[in-house]
């Protein structure tokens, strides 16, 4: 059994280290977005939680957003799936807040 | 301004009748053309004037004068129905979620002893049926002071009986009667103008089916604490020191928590201890460094040290009638490291690895009468022991992994495999299990594999099998040392699990 145990924790551990940093969705709304969306920025921060998903859909549809964002279509495409599945309707994670 | 103008014009109007009706008296003449130039130029004038007044006007009136009479009108309607509308949601403090989940399980065990007390029963099968539904409100209260609750009722077809192992840290995590149980009702609480980033968590805390519940249960994070060490309710107090600020690691913290296991009331005053009562409370201080790994995106790292203090009878998987003298019988240290990664390195793949360390400090015994629900505590038991005196050091280890298989058309199902080792003398505080066997608190081994299929974004379906063997007997229950054991569990489940 031991070894057993040993085995799956050497496999668990080697897994870890290999591990990248791709441009998530995350990652990219951090970017893009968060250029001109942040403290002192040209614009207040915005949340994925601030609108519903549907929402967050029609509102780029309808180009409601204000001014030239500069971004890829593509990127702006999957900046909202990232913004849909953190919408203020989508699963949200529970535990104790952590404060920044 | 207008009056003035018009005033100007029929003065001028005057002059120049004046002036004609005067027959060549020189008084001041204006050529014809000058006059006409000039009565267009007040004309224009006018006009600009009535654009001007118009456009400084806040009234939402004039600017509709400006539309289509059927789209000012239509507008009118819009901000009426608007106001309605943003009045009633502001008045609409909580949000309400729902979830119901039907379950199937069908049972194997083998050489039990504790099912049916006195005699070791060779083989008994067995299926089980379930509903439970989930009541879930959410309130951003103020930016900085958020609620959260559940209420839970968790039942067995066709039966509304209450279930005699249902105590506080359970209850809504075990099948009884029809009832609504409080499973979590709390409040984050951030301060405004704290020198360091401070959050107060207070209420029935988000306690169970911690990480890695989470990739079997198909949905996110459910609680503060690493399900291997503490799964189930409770009411205490945690203050979470930020340390992101201070670090640069993402959503990094420290938390100390308070909160008590046993509390002892006096059952015709509510609000006293028994007088002179034996039992002290049981309180637990625990301390907690979580962090997402450096470089490692959608992580997770929790370092954790907890102490149960005065521990009872109470509150645990026995009632108190089976004890027939109440004591405190000691102390316990629980130690954990959890990590976890999900989708590593986009491969699809979810880890995690969690391990635990316990330490009884014993200090006396319990006595149970023969009628004891567990028929093998008959005399007298200790925390972990017989005599009230010997300490013991338990272990475990949790660890799997899961597979969310990249096929859109069946919308992206999940395989996943667990495995969980623990020794003879492991304990951990989770009664609040959400499988009924309290899986993680096994001595000895339990392989758990599971498939999840999506049917759509609020609608799943799990099959799985869990096979468990134990190598010592009362696994999950802290009182006695009753030795090996040859037991084994099999469990082929279904459930169908909605959210929304
Ligand atoms: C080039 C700079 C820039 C980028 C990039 C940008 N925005 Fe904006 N955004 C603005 C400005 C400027 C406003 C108007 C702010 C105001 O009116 O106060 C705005 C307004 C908004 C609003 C309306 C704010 C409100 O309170 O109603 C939303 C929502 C929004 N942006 C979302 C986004 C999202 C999502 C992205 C990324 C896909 C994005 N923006 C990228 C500059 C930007």
């Amino acid at each position: 059994m031991q070894k057993r145990i040993v085995t799956m924790l050497t496999a668990m551990s080697l897994m870890l280290p290999a591990v990248a940093l791709a441009a998530s969705g995350d990652a990219l709304f951090l970017q893009s977005c968060g250029a001109c969306h942040k403290k002192g920025g040209k614009a207040a921060i915005v949340n994925p939680a601030d609108k519903a998903g549907t929402v967050w859909e029609k509102y780029f549809a309808r180009g409601r957003h204000p001014g030239d964002m500069g971004m890829s279509d593509a990127d702006l495409q999957s900046v909202i799936k990232y913004l849909v599945a953190h919408a203020a309707d989508s699963d949200q994670p529970a535990a104790a807040v952590i404060p920044k | 301004m207008k009056k003035i103008l018009l005033t100007a014009g029929a003065l001028l109007a005057w002059t120049s009748c004046a002036v004609a009706g005067a027959g060549g008296q020189s008084v001041v003449s204006i050529p014809a053309e000058d006059y006409k130039a000039i009565l267009e130029r007040l004309d224009t004038l006018q006009k600009r004037v009535d654009q001007m007044e118009k456009a400084e006007s806040p009234s939402a009136k004039a600017t509709s004068a400006a539309m289509p009479s059927k789209l000012a009108k239509d507008v009118e309607t819009i901000y009426d129905t608007l106001d309605k509308v943003e009045t009633k949601t502001l008045k609409d403090r909580i949000s309400l979620g729902a979830e119901l989940r039907t379950r199937a399980d069908f049972f194997k065990v083998k050489n039990n002893a504790n099912l049916s007390p006195g005699s070791l029963v060779e083989e008994h099968n067995d299926n089980h049926w379930s509903n439970r539904f989930r009541l879930n409100l959410d309130s951003e209260i103020q930016k900085n002071l958020l609620f959260t609750g559940r209420v839970t009722a968790y039942k067995n077809f066709n039966n509304n009986a209450s279930n005699i192992y249902a105590n506080d840290s359970n209850a809504a995590h075990i099948p009884g009667d029809t009832g609504l149980k409080l499973d979590r009702a709390y409040v984050d609480w951030i301060p405004e103008g704290m020198p360091i980033p401070l959050a107060l968590t207070f209420g029935r805390h988000p306690s169970s089916e911690g990480p890695p519940s989470e990739l079997k249960e198909n949905r996110l994070r459910q609680s503060t604490y690493p399900s291997l060490l503490f799964d189930g309710e409770s009411d205490g107090v945690v203050a979470t020191v930020g340390l992101e600020r201070y670090l640069g690691w993402k959503n990094s913290g420290i938390r100390f928590a308070w909160g008590k296991t046993y509390q002892d009331t006096n059952t015709s005053v509510a609000y006293m201890d028994t007088y002179g009562g034996a039992v002290d409370d049981s309180n637990v201080f625990a301390a907690f460094f979580e962090t997402e790994i450096p470089g490692v995106r959608d992580s997770l790292l929790v370092l954790s040290a907890l102490r149960a203090n005065d521990l009872t009878a109470n509150n645990y998987y026995l009632g108190n009638s089976a004890a027939t003298s109440a004591n405190n019988i000691g102390n316990m240290d629980l130690y954990g490291i959890h990590v976890q990664a999900n989708n590593v390195a986009d491969s699809g793949f979810d880890i995690f690895l969690s391990t635990g360390l316990n330490k009884t400090h014993p200090s006396g015994t319990i006595g149970y009468d023969t009628n004891g629900s567990i028929a093998t505590l008959e005399g007298t038991a200790g925390l972990m022991n017989n005599d009230g005196t010997t300490s013991h050091t338990g272990w475990a280890v949790h660890t799997g992994l899961r597979y969310n298989i990249p096929y859109k058309p069946w919308n992206n199902p999940k395989v996943g495999f667990e495995y969980n080792h623990g020794s003879d003398y492991w304990f951990n505080f989770t009664w609040g299990s959400a499988e009924l066997y309290n899986k993680l608190a096994t001595r000895g081994d339990a392989y758990d594999f599971y498939y999840i299929q999506p049917f759509n974004d609020n609608l799943f379906g799990r099959l799985g099998y869990t096979h468990i063997d134990y190598n010592y007997s009362n696994s999950g229950l802290h009182i006695g040392d009753f030795g090996e054991s040859t037991a084994e569990l099999d469990n082929l489940y279904f459930l169908l699990d909605v959210r929304f």
